[in-house]
């Protein structure tokens, strides 16, 4: 796997920290280094926030040893603030910064190309094209930290992170280097950005480092630069692209009758190679995964080189603009540039048209069992209770968020009306009204608030890894500021959503280690919450009650619905579900079990039913049911 | 020589395992082998599917519209979802006929095709479709979680593979969860006999 192959080169630079946050496509970076740290005698850990674990990494960094810090593509926006600021005095050992973006947001709530963070920061940023090189560029990365005193970025994407290859292993080194600290090496107040000279000063030493990032760059093992005589046609790939790129070349017949530059990196571009080729074609056709950075530079690159050059890529719509790209697309693209026939078989688009009605979408769900299911369920009772007109519940990241997801057969026309229009909520998985980033659920409920909505209540929801991870400031904003809602935290105790990493609420670290479990209820108080109250969300009476407290109270109200994650508690066989006996003749085929929401619970005949293989035996279904048609049984 | 095949299935039922078994075969064998995983959220439950790609020359992690020799599909709907975008004419649809019924279908606003009908779909594109029911196989092995291997060894005998019977054998035997071996065997035994060869 790609992230495993990262975290190799890491282990083989002989890393001494590495920190994260957990993030699809980005997780198995860390969790693969947890598994070794303890072997190895390595610190590896997962922190609150990508932001801590950024600064756990670069203290590390600072103190000469090598670090390591990884996170998906939208984790990378909450170290911003440390990243742009640290390049500034640069580190003393290896700093990797490694980052795995989302291009057709598989997993994420955007596409962004990280890309540009390294480009904005003046750092270098490797992007490999496999695995091999996936772990041959990482332990690379580390030396060339240290070269420039730089942190030095490894772009990964879903495709290469969560795609596996065969790899040949390098061999682990050993450092044993010994942390040491001086405030002034190199550099006045190195560390210190507003220690004399400032930081006008430690910018321009910023800027002083790019003609060796450039020359560095250019001697990359993993450019290479393929070019027999002088063909109309070139190519520029980077990354993922550039595969995609060789299978469409070698697809069309096109080896050995175009260019080909493969660069190792995207910023800054070997811009020695790259003129070489733009020197030599005609057309020049820039395949790159995300938003054209590479094409930019080129463009600029052209007009001094040769301006007659076409550059070609995203920028002129040869390739789309967004979504990810593969080799079919790469592959057309190039059949048009280079005026061969691309295949198409229009029988067959006929007949795909024709079957493809007949496969049903599969509306991504909570899991069997899920306590989730129970919290969703009692939190649209009480709206439909004491919600108003137009409730506005407010989502956050996590499983949950799957509350807003939608179910796929239905869609949905645009309102342009000028009142607030209320919709009714189906299932749960139709529940979040809002839905964005990290954390932004509970900010955007106090908005709401100040803006004086009073159509009806207002509700965020988070779960217990986003409270630690992004909503602690924004509790204590809403008892100072004095913002009245209802804040649900949906505590499992595991960021599940991400493959079950430990959090400040599970009680283990990253590499099993038993630690202080926190406890949300007693952060809560502690910022100054008044109501406050812990339920079981497999007990959907309770959490109704709660919840129904809650809103009738005059205030700011967090309600915590705690239980293990129903997959965690399986496995560790600490809970044992019941067997849910169906009665057909009980039913009235009223549907209220499948508004659950379960996926075990189907409807067949017009009557209720329970997946047997699926279903855990939560009972929850039993509570939902009005006539007794399901029941528990032994 | 290269063999494209995907293999699709509902999250939960082991399609990843499935794909990556395939690829150490074919490691194991001396070819080169890429895996490329595509699901939608991170979650149970959602439509999974591995692009395995083995040969001498790969570079794209993905296999390309209509480059599948084979689908391997642990869940008929994925089986069909997968087939009409990547299966190549003449290409193989090896499926579970288990269905996991999907939330729109349980709620009435989708409907969910037979066998019958995907047997007809898959004659439209030019493929052919062979299932098996390997829910059922797995529980006669002793565990209903070894349905993916059951499909692994109905797999080996279509013979479609670069790979020996033999060897893909030995890589479930390395890859399972230990003390599940004797089950996985006796799962990997009746997927080899649901099917006859080619």
């Amino acid at each position: 796997m790609g992230n495993e192959a990262i975290a190799r080169g890491a282990i083989e630079a002989g890393v001494r920290v590495a920190a994260s946050y957990p993030g699809t496509p980005a997780s198995e970076i860390m969790e693969t280094l947890a598994l070794a740290a303890p072997k190895l005698g390595f610190h590896a850990e997962w922190s609150t926030n990508e932001k801590v674990a950024f600064e756990v990494a670069a203290g590390a960094a600072i103190t000469g040893v090598r670090a390591l810090t990884s996170m998906k593509n939208a984790g990378l926006n909450w170290t911003m603030d440390m990243f742009m600021t640290l390049v500034y005095g640069g580190v003393r050992g290896g700093f990797v910064i490694a980052v795995a973006d989302d291009p057709d947001a598989h997993y994420s709530s955007n596409e962004q190309d990280t890309r540009f963070a390294a480009f904005y920061g003046e750092i270098p940023c490797l992007e490999p094209a496999d695995q091999q090189e996936a772990k041959d560029m990482t332990r690379y990365a580390f030396e060339l930290s240290e070269q420039l005193e730089l942190p030095v970025m490894i772009r990964s994407a879903t495709r290469l992170s969560h795609a596996s290859g065969d790899v040949e292993l390098g061999k682990i080194q050993k450092l044993d280097r010994k942390p040491v600290f001086d405030k002034h090496w190199k550099m006045p107040y190195r560390w210190n950005v507003y220690g004399p000279p400032g930081p006008v000063e430690k910018h321009k030493w910023l800027h002083s480092r790019i003609p060796l990032s450039k020359k560095a760059v250019e001697k990359l093992p993993w450019n290479k630069l393929e070019m027999k005589g002088r063909p109309k046609l070139g190519i520029i790939a980077s990354g993922l692209g550039a595969s995609y790129a060789r299978d469409a070349v070698r697809r069309l017949g096109l080896e050995g009758k175009i260019a080909f530059l493969k660069v190792g990196a995207p910023t800054p571009l070997p811009e020695q190679l790259v003129g070489r080729l733009l020197k030599a074609v005609n057309t020049v056709f820039i395949v790159e995964e995300g938003d054209p950075l590479v094409e930019l530079q080129v463009k600029v690159l052209a007009k001094d080189i040769n301006p007659k050059v076409k550059v070609s890529g995203k920028l002129t719509g040869v390739l789309p603009p967004v979504g990810e790209i593969n080799t079919d697309i790469v592959g057309d693209a190039l059949a048009k540039l280079a005026g061969v026939r691309s295949r198409t078989d229009k029988a067959r688009e006929l007949a795909r048209t024709k079957v493809s009605k007949l496969v049903a979408p599969r509306s991504s769900t909570l899991c069997a069992g899920c306590q989730h299911l129970g919290s969703y369920w009692a939190l649209k009772q009480v709206l439909r209770k004491l919600g108003g007109s137009v409730p506005i519940v407010n989502g956050d990241i996590g499983c949950y968020e799957q509350g807003g997801y939608g179910i796929f057969s239905k869609s949905m026309k645009p309102s342009f009306s000028s009142i607030s229009v209320r919709y009714l909520i189906d299932s749960p998985y139709e529940t979040l009204d809002t839905n964005y980033i990290m954390g932004a659920g509970l900010g955007l409920m106090q908005g709401e608030f100040h803006a004086g909505y009073k159509d009806g209540a207002i509700v965020a929801v988070a779960g217990d890894s986003t409270f630690f991870h992004a909503c602690i400031p924004a509790v204590i904003n809403a008892v100072h500021n004095k913002a009245k809602g209802v804040f649900l935290v949906m505590d499992n105790s595991w960021t599940a959503m991400t493959g079950h990493q430990p959090n400040p609420g599970t009680g283990v670290t990253a590499t099993g280690q038993p630690t202080k479990t926190l406890y949300i209820e007693d952060i809560a108080k502690a910022c100054g919450v008044e109501y406050v109250k812990v339920v079981d969300p497999f007990d959907l009476k309770a959490t109704q009650a709660a919840l129904e407290d809650a809103m009738k109270t005059d205030g700011f109200a967090v309600v915590i619905a705690r239980r293990v994650c129903t997959l965690q508690a399986q496995r560790q066989k600490k809970f044992v579900g019941k067997k849910i006996v169906v009665n057909p003749e009980k039913c009235t085929s009223c549907k209220l079990c499948v508004s659950l929401g379960c996926p075990a619970v189907v409807f067949k005949d017009k009557k209720g039913g329970i997946d047997t293989i699926l279903c855990n035996g939560c009972g929850m279904c039993v509570q939902v049911c009005p006539t007794g048609a399901l029941s528990a049984g032994e | 020589m290269e063999v494209n095949l995907i293999v699709a299935g509902v999250g939960g039922q082991g399609s990843v395992l499935a794909s990556h078994i395939v690829a150490m075969a074919a490691i194991k064998e001396g070819l080169r082998a890429r895996v490329g995983e595509t699901f939608g959220a991170a979650m149970r439950g959602g439509a999974v599917a591995s692009h395995v790609r083995l040969g001498k020359k790969i570079y794209s992690p993905l296999v390309s519209k209509d480059g599948a020799d084979l689908v391997l599909a642990l869940e008929p709907l994925e089986g069909i979802r997968n087939s009409v975008r990547y299966l190549r004419k003449g290409g193989l649809l090896l499926t579970n006929t288990r269905a996991w019924s999907p939330t729109d279908v349980n709620i009435g606003l989708a409907e969910y095709p037979n066998m019958k009908t995907i047997e007809g779909a898959l004659k439209k594109l030019g493929g052919r479709a062979v299932g098996i029911d390997a829910t059922s196989l797995a529980q006669k092995a002793g565990n209903v979680r070894a349905m993916n291997v059951v499909m692994l060894g109905a797999l080996a005998r279509t013979g479609k593979l670069p790979v020996s019977v033999n060897s893909i054998k030995q890589v479930v035997q390395e890859n399972v969860p230990k003390g599940t071996e004797e089950i996985n065997l006796r799962a990997f035994e009746l997927g080899l006999k649901a099917i006859r060869q080619g």
